[in-house]
């Protein structure tokens, strides 16, 4: 696997190291991506609904010459559905590029990997199969999203449409 | 598979290598005594042994040893390029081909066995075959293998290892003149992965949009508008570049047939002439690959079905050898690539009998169908006239193969038989698969892009009209197309069946009549835009596997499109193949009013005038001031083309004043160029008789009755053709009272 954050679980027991991760916002919890695997933000983009698509798919966007699907988080995890722009990251993974749609992206984070825990046994499964695990900030957790997990040919698989 | 940068280098030499082997063998047989010839397939069989040695591929190298040893005889002149020797190196060339394919897929050599293909090949090189005496065959053979032996040192040391070789042996010659062809071939080309032309390909539809939009913000900056004409020109210029990196000669895959032709006439029993014309027409290279099987199964249709034996062909008073003859030629945006032979003809009557026996159609059907309906029967799933099951055709792999491979990607198939004379099959591919005409409609708020070359004809129903218009049968809802019914399709009610749609009373209904592989339906949708050349993107999985969208693309709003697919629609909603209908309505027409043909009524200055609907290619609404002068003659710059405009209706000239004003220019197709007509409006498509003078059984010229009327029909043929410059006056007025009578 060449996701960063697990790499960094694999170096938690060896040394304590630091990585660079970009925080969203997306109701009221604070989600990372490892900044690695970002290729860009594209701010205040409406995607273009695409019917009778699976419910995760937030439409399509135009990025550099390719379109490009994006997967809207708040519907994989059942959140109402927000009105007006929004911001997308633009992640890379194995099967290639797509969008991730959030509220709005902050600022880039740097985290301890001492201060990482896996997902606590009571989280759903269906969030459990979409998080790594969480930092621990000062004042709030940052959950970490493992850009592989959210892949739509990943999410394709897991949950037929 | 991995491959190493050295052994890939190697495949693809190889695989040239190969393909240069065939041609010149093929050609061998012709000429059986060319030297040049024999030592080119000599160098590729040779080559293709040296770097074998050295990648360490044993079974390909002990192969390319024995078919080296056979061409070593062949070129010293010690044994002659017979049949059974072509086909000897053929098979050669064929084992040389499914190692290098393993190698490819799988990185090893397979474990088959030569064994067999090596004995015939040293069988061949046996004394029988050999005209000078065995003795010194046996030292011909000898000496092949000295050199073979010799040639697997590295290439580094190959001039001087040619010293110790036998005099009689030229290889050193030949090495160099290898080396020549090699380095100046290498000096002026360079091979692009196909990844990467795609990738710049997007890139330059990126800048386009880009430009699109850099042109609407400086519009009105008159300092910067002299940099973005700039930037629009260097654009353009890139666009048409790289398109033009993709294309690739149709000679790619023609140069495969002479083979395919070789081996099936003489497995078939059939002696076949082949004729190709057109071999540097190009292609983008996508589109090659996937014409490449059509025109394969085409040309052993023609073998199979097609050419006759030699005496059939003989006792009918035809030259015994039959000639197939593949011609590609460009025709404005599109490139046609035909396969005629002078054989038999398709049998109408057998097509009739098959087709009932099939069940493909009814019987009571069959019998009305005119020869015309009867041919596009053979393009149905499941027809085969074959009689029997050869290992030639009727596989199942039917002429519908043919037809659903080049209507996938945006071509059109077309036939014509003559029995007795041949038949002839015409595959109409567009230029590139990457830029495609699409109309863009409105459904749902958004946009969609529907590809041109589905699309027959569009019916604007209004709101007010929409209760009497559309008619519903059990909730299928149909439209009475010309007095046929169309089945509807409702894309909103389509892409979303949950929510709640406006009814067809409450909104605007454009119908776009769509054809799909033997389909036709309509698709109604909210609203029209323009028609754009689109620029094509891949959807991500996901998406494709919705079914329904064949890509999507960014409009010249810089709004997204997905593009619809006309064959899934149809299938989704459950219009059937309704060719048996279709065929059946037709006939039903043609025995109403004889001898009919379709065509397009229009206005010109008052009066109405035919145009043969068959050879109406598109029609365009445009600007007066779109239209220019070349003397006395309108033309109108058409898709880069220079299309003659007809004006004889004096439409044109009506308008003279007022560059802003409309017209409306109808696209024909006149023999193989185009010419447009200038008319006032299109006012419908009719079916109509021929007419015949009192007292007399001749069909009067020029004439048709359309909707109860005497109408005039375009003589398109009249329309001279440019340039006319020095001619213009005196041929303008005679062909303009001639078009002007036939108008009347």
């Amino acid at each position: 696997m060449s996701s960063a954050v697990s790499a960094l679980h694999r170096k938690e027991k060896a040394a304590v190291s630091l990585a660079e991760m970009c925080s969203v916002r997306l109701g009221k919890t604070l989600f990372g991506v490892p900044i690695t695997h970002i290729l860009e933000i594209v701010g205040g983009a409406r995607p273009q609904p695409v019917p009778l698509a699976p419910s995760y798919v937030g439409g399509l966007i135009h990025y550099r010459g390719d379109v490009l699907t994006t997967v809207s988080l708040r519907q994989l995890l059942d959140l109402p559905p927000r009105d007006g722009p929004q911001d997308i990251l633009v992640l890379e993974s194995s099967g290639g590029c797509f969008g991730l749609l959030v509220d709005s992206v902050g600022e880039v984070l740097t985290v301890s990997s001492a201060d990482f825990e896996p997902n606590p046994s009571i989280l759903d499964e269906r969030r459990r199969a979409l998080f790594v695990g969480a930092y621990k900030l000062k004042d709030s957790l940052l959950v970490m999203l493992d850009p592989e997990r959210l892949d739509p040919m990943r999410l394709g698989e897991a949950q037929p449409a | 598979m991995a491959l190493d940068e050295l052994t890939r280098e190697f495949l693809i030499e190889s695989q040239e290598g190969l393909d240069r082997m065939e041609r010149c063998l093929t050609e061998l047989e012709a000429r059986p005594e060319d030297a040049a010839l024999i030592g080119d397939i000599f160098r590729s069989v040779h080559t293709i042994k040296g770097t074998t040695g050295f990648l360490g591929f044993k079974r390909l190298e002990k192969l390319a040893h024995s078919g080296e040893n056979l061409l070593g005889l062949v070129r010293e002149g010690k044994l002659i390029a017979d049949r059974p020797t072509t086909t000897g190196l053929l098979q050669l060339l064929d084992g040389l081909r499914s190692i290098l394919k393993s190698i490819e897929c799988e990185g090893s050599e397979g474990d088959g066995e030569d064994t067999a293909l090596i004995a015939r090949l040293e069988e061949l090189q046996a004394p029988a075959h050999t005209h000078a005496k065995p003795a010194h065959a046996k030292a011909g053979v000898h000496a092949a293998v000295a050199v073979a032996d010799q040639s697997q040192e590295l290439h580094a040391v190959a001039g001087q290892a040619a010293q110790d070789k036998p005099p009689a042996e030229p290889d050193p010659e030949a090495g160099k003149a290898r080396v020549q062809a090699v380095g100046s071939a290498a000096e002026s080309t360079l091979r692009v992965d196909v990844t990467l032309l795609n990738r710049m390909m997007n890139l330059v539809g990126e800048l386009v949009l880009t430009r699109n939009q850099v042109l609407q913000a400086t519009a009105s900056d008159p300092n910067l508008t002299l940099l973005s004409r700039r930037l629009d020109m260097v654009t353009a210029d890139l666009r048409e570049s790289v398109m033009k990196a993709r294309m690739q000669p149709v000679s790619n895959i023609f140069s495969k047939m002479p083979r395919i032709v070789r081996d099936l006439s003489q497995s078939l029993g059939r002696k076949v002439r082949l004729q190709m014309e057109g071999q540097d027409t190009e292609l983008d290279k996508s589109l090659l690959e996937a014409i490449k099987d059509p025109l394969t199964h085409a040309v052993r249709n023609s073998l199979d079905h097609g050419i006759e034996p030699p005496d059939v062909r003989q006792a009918a008073g035809k030259d015994p050898e039959g000639t197939l003859k593949l011609r590609a030629v460009q025709e404005g945006s599109h490139v046609v690539v035909e396969v005629s032979d002078d054989g038999a003809g398709i049998g109408v009557e057998r097509v009739r009998q098959k087709a009932v026996e099939r069940g493909l159609i009814t019987a009571e059907r069959a019998s009305q169908l005119v020869e015309r309906e009867l041919l596009q029967l053979i393009f149905l799933p499941g027809f085969s006239t074959a009689a029997a099951v050869t290992n030639v055709s009727g596989r199942g792999v039917g002429m519908d193969v043919v037809r659903t491979n080049v209507e996938k990607i945006g071509g059109k198939v077309e036939i014509e038989s003559r029995p007795g004379q041949g038949t002839t099959l015409r595959m109409r591919i567009p230029l590139t698969l990457a830029i495609i005409p699409a109309l863009i409609v409105r459904s749902l708020e958004q946009s969609f892009a529907l590809p041109q070359g589905a699309l027959s004809e569009l019916v604007h129903v209004p709101p007010e009209k929409a209760s009497t218009a559309i008619e519903w049968l059990e909730g299928a809802p149909l439209y009475r197309l010309r007095g046929k019914l169309l089945p509807l399709v409702f894309l909103d009610r389509l892409l979303m069946p949950a929510s709640e749609h406006k009814g067809s009373t409450e909104r605007d209904n454009f119908i776009a009549v769509l054809n799909a592989d033997g389909r036709q339906f309509g698709l109604v949708v909210d609203g029209l835009a323009d028609p754009e050349e689109i620029v094509v993107k891949p959807l991500s999985a996901v998406l494709k596997n919705i079914g329904l969208y064949s890509g999507a693309t960014v409009l010249g709003n810089a709004d997204l499109a997905l593009i619809l697919d006309p064959g899934s629609i149809a299938l989704r909603a459950g219009v059937t193949m309704s060719s048996n209908e279709e065929a059946g309505r037709g006939a039903q027409e043609e025995a109403e009013a004889g001898n009919n043909q379709e065509y397009l009524l229009v206005e010109v200055a008052d009066r109405r005038a035919a145009v043969p609907l068959a050879d109406v290619l598109r029609i365009e609404q445009l600007k007066v001031s779109r239209i220019e002068y070349i003397g006395y003659r309108p033309v109108l710059n058409f898709e880069g083309q220079l299309l003659p405009v007809e004006d004889s209706g004096g439409v044109l000239a009506g308008m003279a004043g007022n560059p802003e004003a409309q017209i409306v220019v109808v696209v024909c197709r006149e023999g193989s160029r185009q010419v447009g007509i200038a008319v006032s409006h299109v006012l419908d498509v009719a079916s109509g008789g021929d007419l015949f003078e009192a007292g007399t059984t001749a069909r009067a010229g020029g004439v048709t009755l359309l909707k109860n009327r005497v109408t005039g029909v375009v003589d398109l043929g009249g329309v001279p053709a440019l340039p006319v410059a020095e001619s213009a006056p005196a041929e303008w007025d005679q062909y303009a009272n001639g078009t002007a009578e036939a108008v009347r």
